[in-house]
């Protein structure tokens, strides 16, 4: 039977963790102790940041539509309220980007609800 | 679909002049950080300075409502020990007429390398003229 040495399997798992924590700063993409630590951590914010990331996008569209909207003289808020109260029914994602890349029919969009509204 | 993300060549960036006189100076302030963020259009990107450059003239006009001019104070140390110096705000407009606007923006803006960029497109003047003359998309106040 041939002589078997140790240290092949812990050397694959130290592999495997040190290709994950390449690019982190100082000891942790080179010290095993120091980049598992930091394996673990950036593997639990990656998770969580995917889920705040839904609100970071919503929080993004408000902001966009509120900038568009303003301009045109209508907060946000109230916007929003005519578009409900016109019944249309549009997300927030489409507003935004037709506040970025559809100017006019954004323009004329609210120019329809606050005549719907207002009628 | 994806939502938009502005690309650094995709900004445009205009100038606008204002005219500080008799205006309040943290409502003048939360306008003119607002449009150096870029906050005021639909292109916004938190990562990137959307943001205009802002000319303020008549800087030395600006108001205070209430007693701030007397009681409202400028902190900063010297490193020395005991080297707390304060000035009210009547003494820094005699100073320095352009630095009470200039301190309001900058604790309006993000304290950061991009709040940063956006101060340097903040031109803050205490007379009637400002040099930017020359620069075209400028708005007059």
């Amino acid at each position: 039977m041939p002589r078997v040495k140790r240290g092949m399997t812990s050397h694959r798992r130290h592999k495997k963790i040190l290709a994950l924590t390449k690019g982190h700063r100082a000891s942790k993409h080179s010290l095993i102790r120091r980049a598992s630590e930091s394996m673990a951590k950036s593997l639990y914010y990656a998770y969580v940041h995917r889920r705040e990331r839904k609100g970071d996008m919503r929080r993004l569209w408000i902001l966009r539509i509120n900038a568009a909207s303003r301009a045109q003289g209508l907060k946000y808020g109230q916007f929003m309220n005519y578009l409900r109260e016109s019944g249309i029914d549009i997300n927030r994602k489409m507003l935004a980007d037709m506040a970025v890349r559809e100017p006019e029919a954004f323009s004329s969009l609210v120019t329809t609800a606050k005549e719907k509204v207002q009628a | 679909m994806k939502t938009y993300s502005t690309k650094p060549a995709d900004i445009e960036r205009q100038w606008h002049v204002i005219d500080a006189s008799d205006k309040i100076l943290g409502r003048l302030a939360t306008q003119i950080a607002s449009l150096l963020m870029g906050k005021h259009k639909p292109i916004f990107t938190p990562h990137l300075d959307t943001g205009d450059y802002v000319v303020v003239i008549n800087a030395e006009k600006v108001r205070v409502t209430g007693n701030k001019a007397k009681q409202k104070l400028y902190y900063r140390h010297t490193g020395y020990p005991g080297g707390l110096k304060s000035v009210t705000l009547e003494k820094l407009m005699e100073t320095h007429p352009t630095r009470a606007l200039e301190h309001a923006v900058k604790g309006m803006l993000p304290h950061t390398r991009l709040g940063n960029s956006m101060r340097k497109k903040l031109k803050v003047y205490a007379g009637d003229t400002h040099p930017h003359v020359a620069q075209t998309n400028i708005t007059q106040p």
